[in-house]
């Protein structure tokens, strides 16, 4: 039992895009540009050559925010979109009659049709591949080369995550939707 | 309901649209049946689907090093059941600091790549036409040595050449088995005439820094304070750890960056300051900080006075020459007082860092950029010390003894011709190439021996690399995919990838030095063996008969071998070196083993092998901080400052005068960087989801970026009716190609950027086939003077939209 | 009586393929054969490669197989509301729609299920997992339950009116009317919950859906009759369709009303993903000229100028008004979706995301168009095998 959510250190990323090579390898993603559970985005530059803004181009690395109040949770007809044991919020695929109603209702573009199945598939903390293993990282927070992600509990106090959320400032995407998000952007 | 979305339904779904010229089909008959076999893919190990998605159960992690680009970055490789489910980073390497970037986990792609060179080929067709004869091992090895009728074998050549080994040439790509390579092609068999991929990379960058500072260093990234960094993109051209340490303290949080390129990258958009300089003219910028430094007396006097060889020539040259800011302004496009405000932050800053770079085949002045940048680090005093350019330490590894013969006949290298310093070792690709090529060589070189390097790609002027594997009488590559220059090959020996071999142990060295180990995975795939194991049976295979021909030939030996019996001869033949099979006798993982243990003691050796990693105290160093970081070192072990007095800047180089090379950085005015009107100054370079031309056919990458596009100025494009993924045809004195159009600010109106490596023209890569544009086929073949070092950014070319 | 006997008590005639083909809707009934066939292609189509036979993306994940779905069900809805004015409300004048009515919005609702069925990606799971664990927060699980209620009310209403129980016919009536209403209103609600999209999300989508299905379901009568009748009305049914131009005239008023607001509201303050959206709306053709001229200006021109006695050229502006209406939709749903929830560039190469293109794939539009095949056809069953001839004749 836990509350699973991600800390991301955004500032460090450089959009090398590792983690979403990791997470397609650990969890059998099928590849095809469509097909992603975590993304970076990059916003156009803004500014002609060579007075070009620097700060309109950072880089936000995201995912499924694993809302607390998750639009496509409450959407879901047959309860194929839930909440497991730590807080994570999962898709169950023999539920899943892909009515597509959660696609449209999340906030954040981050669920997709996984081809095999034919159902909804998006982030899912690893939970069930390096989570059920007893790993304590994801394989995106694993690969990062400028350690960006940090995930972990945000139940326990002592964990890093709750940590770096005591102490340092930070946002969630989106927030006015109401969606409360468990992915936390530190500034 | 169980869909397998195979590579075929991949390319036909989202990405054969973005393909130029439809989709690629494999017609040669190199894949022959391949495709698709259930029974084959059962048998040969390969797993189900592009992806697999990693199990719950039993699982092996082997270690290993990354082997998809030059970091060597170390992890563990996931094995069920036999297959390669995941690679995950390896925790204890301080190089790579649990880290693997896109292409390290995208590896397993390239492992199970269908296109994979399988089993050895030999050719049967015209060179370029992808006909090929799959073949056993001993068949290649025998039509290397023979010949067959379509080409000619070695003995024959060497006969015809009077064993003059220089006849043959060889190259090899960077990697952990690259020694071996040159063990047998150079050492034992004997030739001199060897290129890789240091006269098209990096050598002025090491020549500038070594010649001057006596290291290329390390720059501690992780305590500098103030960093300028020139031509290079740390955020897309990974190289750790300076990639992992850069961006965590940039931005605002305690690492000031600079960050000069022609091209707004990923790396500039990581920076406080990005200055968009003309290319090729940052030796003026930094003559210019060196002015401001100097004449504002703005250096570390105690520390040139120290250490510095010539300061005050220097300091006159600089001054006389009035190298200003405003002068530089009017070369490199950036402002004077910009100038003046950097070399003054530079200078102010507690540990300040002008980054070496690494690939630096930008310009023609490149040599004297490197010197003026070490200079000018020097001028901080910041070398040798925490938050620096360090020197650091190396673990050091007894050097194998090479029982090494001497061939008589053998002619000295030519490539050096009208180069001030030649390298003897690695030489000059273009150079090389072109006396061949032109008939200028001073004796027919007439077979190329080739591994793990793609000059189709990485040589500039690719049409001329082409006519000069034509001319070849014997082209033997080793790889582990058809490349480009593999399709001009005449036998073809299918190596076992990184992820299939254990290899010779490395010692990385810096602030925080570690001894490392890949070890294979899985059994080498198919047919494919060790490189190892190729050196040595081919070395069995071409012994007796190369030893004839030098008895043959060579009167040294014929005087020596004189009356011996059939024994003492024997014995002679092994004592004096010409068993060329002796460099290896024994498999590279007891090499590494007994190695180990005898350098470190056997504790070590359980170490290393069961972590992929070894430096002495590591399990007392080696530490979990958070999550995320580890401690490898306790700061007081770092090897921060290791030179002491025997530090020495050599700012007035007078020996590179006697070589017609100056002895000081100085600037000429035929360097300044003009482009003629209507025409545009190509660049090239990296982007972080690609390796050169090594990864165009990884499917995992390809996904992330299907092709290159040509980086042209929005505003022009503009003018000129070019829209986003319009092709359009890029044009130089040497070449075309076509390629889809990328409009953004992000790049000068007078220049346009490719990224290099695609192109590809080998119909057998089916991913990498017709892929975009190879630069390399636009790209003039000009070399810079001190070392023959390609100049790759002094091409102008012509856009046209098709 | 026990079911048997109920069962045979409803009136049927035999009919066989000859009756379908009559002479005068030998060709209504050509088309609806030829429709049916696309329909049955498009769901072979959708059986062999499932959703990969659409147009629909992650960013898109909805097309027209919901907007026809909505196009359907929802005219179904306004055909009982319609239809209840005389039936349940006793509004003497439409006394004449009797049983014709009720079938049309049977044969109307039916078509939407078969899409919807093609449209779900696992139709069997859902009849199972609606019942084993019921998503009770979800929009589509009360739609989709007020819809299978609406189903058994109006075949129920249907069958009583049959055999003249008009009691139960009616008491039914009420019962299909409440669930009918609660299963479009609902349909918006869809949409109006998602607070993903500010250009739909609010209260205001469940109201607007229903005052549409109106509209929608009397320019369905209209056309019917016009048919029917081929323009030539008996005198109280031309009074009928007098009083229901009327009717029509001002939900018409208040739609265009509902959508000027909507426009003007959506715009003001320039809430950036709401007013992006509105400002594509406003340049599309679609908009202009299928949703307001076609499916509400012209009618209401024509039921102004005439005061709704030129019953002629209305037939003819329902026929526009229905293709209106499939614009309605398909702007609906599309319009919903059409500012991505991902703006930036997450690939190297590509231009940033601006507004999410669909288009339906050749698939879709067989289903779609085959799903009037449908409604032809299973109106025109009806029609001949409970010889609803005869029973407007009672009336
Ligand atoms: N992802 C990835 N990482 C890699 C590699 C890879 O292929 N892919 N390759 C590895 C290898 S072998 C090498 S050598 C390194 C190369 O590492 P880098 O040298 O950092 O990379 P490049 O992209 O080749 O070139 C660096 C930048 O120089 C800019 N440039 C061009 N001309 C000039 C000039 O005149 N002045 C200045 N200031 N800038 C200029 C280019 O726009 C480019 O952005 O990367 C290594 N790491
Ligand atoms: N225009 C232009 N040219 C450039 C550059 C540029 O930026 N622009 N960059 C330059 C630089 S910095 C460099 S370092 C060079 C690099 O040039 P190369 O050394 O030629 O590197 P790659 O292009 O990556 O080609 C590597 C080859 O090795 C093969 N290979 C990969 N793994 C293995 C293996 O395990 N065993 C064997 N036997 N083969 C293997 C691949 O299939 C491929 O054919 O290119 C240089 N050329
Ligand atoms: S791996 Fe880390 S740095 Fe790279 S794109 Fe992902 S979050 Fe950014
Ligand atoms: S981000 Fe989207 S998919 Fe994830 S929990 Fe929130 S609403 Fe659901
Ligand atoms: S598509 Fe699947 S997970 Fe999403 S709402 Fe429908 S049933 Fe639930
Ligand atoms: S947490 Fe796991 S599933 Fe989610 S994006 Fe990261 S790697 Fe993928
Ligand atoms: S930087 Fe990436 S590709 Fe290069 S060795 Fe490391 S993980 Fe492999
Ligand atoms: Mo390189």
């Amino acid at each position: 039992m836990a509350r699973y959510g991600m800390a991301l250190d955004y500032k460090n990323c450089i959009n090398c895009k590792a983690c979403e090579v990791a997470c397609k390898e650990e969890n059998g993603v099928l590849l095809g540009a469509d097909k992603h559970r975590i993304w970076v985005g990059v916003k156009e530059i803004e500014g002609e050559w060579p007075n070009l803004s620097i700060a309109s181009s950072t880089f936000i690395p995201s995912q499924c925010q694993h809302c607390d109040n998750a639009p496509c949770q409450e959407v879901c007809p047959t309860h194929a979109t839930y909440y497991d044991e730590n807080n994570v919020v999962r898709v169950d695929s023999d539920k899943c009659i892909l009515c597509s109603y959660c696609m449209n209702a999340c906030p954040y573009d981050a669920r997709y049709v996984d081809d095999r199945t034919m159902t909804v598939d998006k982030c899912t903390f690893c939970s069930d591949t390096r989570l059920a293993r007893g790993e304590t990282t994801t394989a995106c927070q694993n690969t990062c080369p400028t350690k960006v992600r940090t995930f972990g509990d945000l139940d326990d106090p002592n964990s890093e995550i709750s940590i770096l959320l005591r102490t340092r400032e930070h946002f969630s995407l989106k927030a006015h939707l109401g969606t409360k998000p468990k992915l936390f952007y530190l500034k | 309901m169980e869909v397998e979305i195979s590579r075929r339904r991949f390319l036909q779904g989202s990405v054969a649209m973005t393909v130029v010229g439809g989709t690629a089909l494999s017609t040669s008959n190199l894949l022959s049946s391949e495709h698709g076999g259930g029974e084959y893919k059962a048998a040969s190990g390969m797993p189900e689907s592009v992806t697999t998605k990693t199990g719950t159960g039993e699982a092996e992690n082997v270690p290993f090093l990354c082997g998809i680009c030059v970091n060597k970055c170390a992890g563990f490789a996931r094995v069920e059941n036999g297959v390669v489910t995941k690679l995950n980073p390896n925790p204890y390497f301080p190089k790579s600091r649990n880290m693997l970037c896109a292409r390290g986990n995208a590896g397993i792609q390239t492992l199970y790549d269908p296109d994979r060179l399988k089993y050895p080929l030999i050719r049967i067709g015209e060179r370029g036409d992808g006909k090929y004869k799959r073949v056993s091992w001993e068949e290649a090895y025998d039509a290397i040595l023979n010949g067959t009728d379509k080409f000619k074998g070695l003995k024959q050549i060497l006969d015809e050449e009077k064993d003059n080994r220089a006849t043959i040439g060889y190259c090899n790509g960077e990697g952990l088995s690259k020694e071996g390579f040159e063990v047998l092609m150079g050492e034992k068999i004997g030739t001199p005439n060897y290129v890789d991929e240091v006269s098209i990379c990096l050598e002025t960058t090491l020549g500038g820094y070594f010649s001057t500072i006596g290291t290329y260093g390390e720059a501690d990234l992780n305590n500098a304070d103030y960093l300028i960094i020139a031509g290079a993109n740390r955020a897309e051209a990974i190289i750790t750890p300076d990639t992992m340490d850069l961006f965590k303290r940039s931005r605002g949080r305690g690492l000031k960056t600079i960050v000069l390129d022609p091209r707004f990258t990923n790396t500039a958009a990581k920076a406080d300051r990005w200055y968009a300089i003309n290319p090729g003219t940052d030796l003026a910028f930094v003559l210019a900080l060196t002015y401001v430094a100097i004449n504002e007396n703005l250096y570390d006097k105690d520390f040139v006075t120290k250490h510095g060889v010539g300061f005050e020539d220097y300091k006159k040259h600089i001054l006389s020459n009035k190298y200003t800011p405003e002068w530089a302004e009017k070369i490199t496009n950036i402002p004077a007082k910009e100038i003046y405000k950097t070399a003054r932050e530079f200078m102010a800053a507690r540990s300040p860092i002008y980054y070496q770079g690494r690939r630096s085949v930008f310009s023609k002045n490149d040599f004297q950029l490197r010197r003026a940048m070490a200079i000018f680090q020097a001028l901080s005093g910041n070398l040798d010390k925490k938050g620096g350019i360090v020197y650091g330490k190396k673990l050091s590894l007894p050097k194998e003894e090479i029982n090494t013969p001497m061939y008589a006949q053998v002619k000295s290298r030519f490539d050096g011709k009208d180069i001030a310093i030649p390298s003897d070792k690695t030489g000059s690709w273009i150079q090389f190439r072109n006396m061949v090529l032109d008939g200028t060589a001073p004796y027919p070189v007439r077979a190329m021996f080739m591994r793990k390097h793609n000059p189709m790609s990485g040589v500039p002027n690719a049409k001329k690399t082409e006519e000069f594997l034509k001319k070849m009488d014997l082209n033997v590559m080793i790889d582990i995919l058809p490349s480009d220059t593999t399709m001009f090959c005449d036998v073809i020996l299918p190596e076992a990838s990184y992820l299939e071999r254990t290899s010779p142990v490395a010692t990385y060295g810096g602030l925080e030095p570690a001894i490392v180990q890949r070890k294979a995975a899985i059994k080498p795939l198919f047919e494919t063996k060790e490189p190892e194991v190729i050196y040595k049976e081919l070395a069995e295979k071409l012994s007796k008969p190369l030893w004839e021909i030098t008895k043959k030939y060579d009167e040294d030996v014929q005087d020596d071998i004189k009356g011996m019996s059939k024994d003492e001869e024997e014995k002679y033949y092994k004592e004096n070196g010409f068993d060329l099979a002796d460099a290896w006798e024994k498999p590279v993982y007891e090499a590494n083993k007994e190695m180990v243990e005898a350098t470190f003691g056997e504790e070590a050796w359980k170490i290393l092998d069961e972590k992929g990693v070894y430096y002495p105290n590591m399990e007392k160093y080696h530490k979990q901080l958070n999550p995320n970081e580890f401690q490898y070192y306790p700061e007081s072990k770092k090897n921060y400052t290791t030179q002491g007095d025997k530090l020495k800047v050599i700012i007035n180089f007078k020996n590179l005068a006697k070589k017609g090379v100056d002895s000081m950085p100085t600037w000429h005015d035929e360097w300044n960087f003009s482009v003629p009107e209507g025409k545009f100054r190509l660049v090239t370079g990296r982007h972080a989801q690609f390796t050169q031309s090594g990864t165009t056919n990884n499917l995992m990458l390809r996904d992330l970026i299907p092709t290159n596009y040509l980086w042209i100025n929005k505003r022009v494009a503009d003018e000129k009716g070019i829209r986003f993924g319009d092709m359009v045809e890029v044009s130089s004195s040497v070449g075309k190609v076509q390629i889809k159009a990328y409009p953004t600010e992000k790049i000068a109106p007078n220049q346009v950027f490719m990224l290099h490596g695609f192109g590809g023209s080998s119909e057998a890569m089916e991913i990498a086939y017709g892929n975009g544009a190879n630069d390399a086929l636009i790209i003039e073949d000009k070399i810079e003077p001190v070392y023959g070092a390609a100049v790759m950014h002094e091409t102008n070319v012509e856009i046209r939209k098709v | 009586m026990n079911i048997k006997d109920f069962i045979t008590s409803i009136p049927v005639k035999k009919i066989g393929l000859k009756e379908l083909l009559t002479p005068d809707n030998k060709l209504v009934g050509l088309a609806g054969f030829v429709l049916l066939f696309m329909y049955l292609y498009g769901a072979l189509m959708a059986l062999i490669h499932g959703h990969h036979a659409y147009g629909v993306t992650r960013e898109h994940p909805w097309g027209l197989l919901i907007v026809m779905y909505i196009f359907f069900v929802g005219t179904s809805t306004g055909l009982a509301i319609v239809g209840s004015f005389g039936h349940i409300f006793g509004i003497k004048i439409f006394d004449r729609f009797g049983l014709r009515v009720t079938w049309l919005a049977i044969a109307m609702l039916l078509p939407g299920f078969a899409i919807i069925l093609l449209e779900i990606g696992h139709p069997i799971r859902m009849i199972i997992y609606n019942m084993l664990s019921p998503g009770l927060t979800s929009a589509i699980w009360w739609m989709g339950t007020f819809y299978t209620l609406v189903l058994v009310f109006l075949i129920g209403e249907f069958i009583f009116g049959l055999i003249g129980d008009h009691k139960n016919s009616r008491l039914l009536g009420i019962g299909g009317l409440l669930a009918d209403v609660a299963a479009f209103a609902t349909l918006g609600s869809i949409f109006g919950y998602l607070v993903a999209r500010p250009a739909v999300n609010g209260p205001f989508l469940p109201l607007y859906f229903i005052l549409t299905a109106t509209v929608a379901g009397s320019y369905l009568i209209f056309l019917v009759y016009g048919i029917m009748y081929k323009n030539n009305f008996p005198k109280d049914i031309e009074q009928m369709l007098t009083t229901l131009a009327k009717i029509l005239g001002l939900l018409l008023a208040v739609l265009m009303f509902f959508d000027y607001w909507a426009i003007l509201t959506g715009l003001y303050g320039r809430l950036p993903e709401r007013a992006d959206t509105i400002l594509y709306i406003l340049s599309t053709k679609s908009y202009w000229i299928g949703e307001i001229l076609l499916g509400a200006v012209v009618p209401f021109v024509i039921i102004l100028m005439s005061k709704g006695k030129n019953l002629g050229a209305l037939v003819w502006a329902s026929f526009f008004g229905l293709v209106g209406i499939f614009f309605m939709r398909y702007d609906m749903v599309h319009n919903a979706q059409v500012f991505p929830m991902q703006t930036m560039k997450i690939r190297e190469y590509q231009l940033p995301p601006s507004i999410v293109e669909y288009s339906p794939s050749s698939t879709e539009w067989l289903i779609a168009l085959g799903g009037i095949g449908l409604a032809i056809l299973i109106y025109q069953i009806g029609v001949k095998l409970f010889d609803l001839e005869a029973h407007d004749e009672h009336h």
